[in-house]
């Protein structure tokens, strides 16, 4: 069985926190680098496994949903500068 | 004020979101691993601190407003005080584990919306640890935002 809390709050956290990251010029972040964050996070994911302790999925459901929250709450929130 | 080289403001972005999300993991495994919403919430403080560091106040791509921290300050302290008083009322003593309810004295649909969804019987434990967590995360934050603005200040007045 899927356990639905760190999912959910994951999620929410990272959207929180998501919401205040803002690109600015001089950093060079493009689309593509981060594609690149988002599968070394996944592979992070996948080598902590499934903390914490939930046997449902072989990685860390917690860390992934927040990495997803992370992004959605720039895509969604986040200020230009 | 930015110290940082384009090799540190190339990674440190990647690597402070990776910080804020295992700080976030943390957050989420405390009511059964080691860790919890202290330690969680200095993790996702560590990776904006990373930021503010090599980007400068004023550049970063994680910088927190004024508005931000407050509100989340607020917010984690209010809601540690209300999840209390839930079970002051609800089961009788301040911080009562209303979705566990060991004592069985909680109505069975309070119990349900106080459970936190995963197979453990944590109850209110998880929400305790989040609350915690993001009062620590903008509280630790905002000393190190605070610190860089004083250097800023100390800077242009020289």
């Amino acid at each position: 069985m899927l356990s639905l809390g760190p999912i959910i709050f994951g999620l929410i956290l990272g959207v929180i926190i998501g919401s205040q990251i803002k690109i600015i010029d001089d950093t060079h972040f493009t689309l593509g680098a981060f594609v690149v964050i988002i599968i070394a996070g996944i592979i992070v994911a996948w080598q902590v496994g499934n903390f914490p302790f939930y046997t449902d999925l072989p990685l860390s459901t917690g860390f992934l949903s927040a990495l997803i929250g992370i992004f959605v709450g720039k895509l969604l929130f986040a200020r230009s500068k | 004020m930015s110290q940082g080289s384009v090799i540190l403001k190339l990674i440190s972005l990647p690597i402070s979101i990776l910080l804020i999300c295992l700080g976030i993991m943390t957050i989420l495994g405390g009511h059964i691993t080691p860790g919890g919403g202290f330690q969680g919430g200095a993790m996702i403080a560590s990776g904006i601190i990373l930021s503010i560091l090599v980007y400068g106040l004023g550049n970063s791509p994680l910088e927190l407003s004024h508005t931000y921290i407050e509100v989340l300050e607020s917010v984690g302290a209010l809601g540690f005080v209300i999840f209390g008083l839930i079970g002051l009322f609800v089961g009788g003593f301040y911080l009562y584990n209303v979705g566990t309810d060991v004592l069985n004295i909680v109505p069975a649909a309070i119990q349900n919306v106080f459970h936190y969804p995963d197979v453990t019987n944590a109850g209110i434990i998880p929400y305790l640890n989040i609350f915690v967590g993001l009062k620590v995360f903008v509280g630790l934050s905002s000393i190190v935002i605070a610190f860089a603005g004083f250097k800023k200040i100390a800077e242009e007045s020289e």
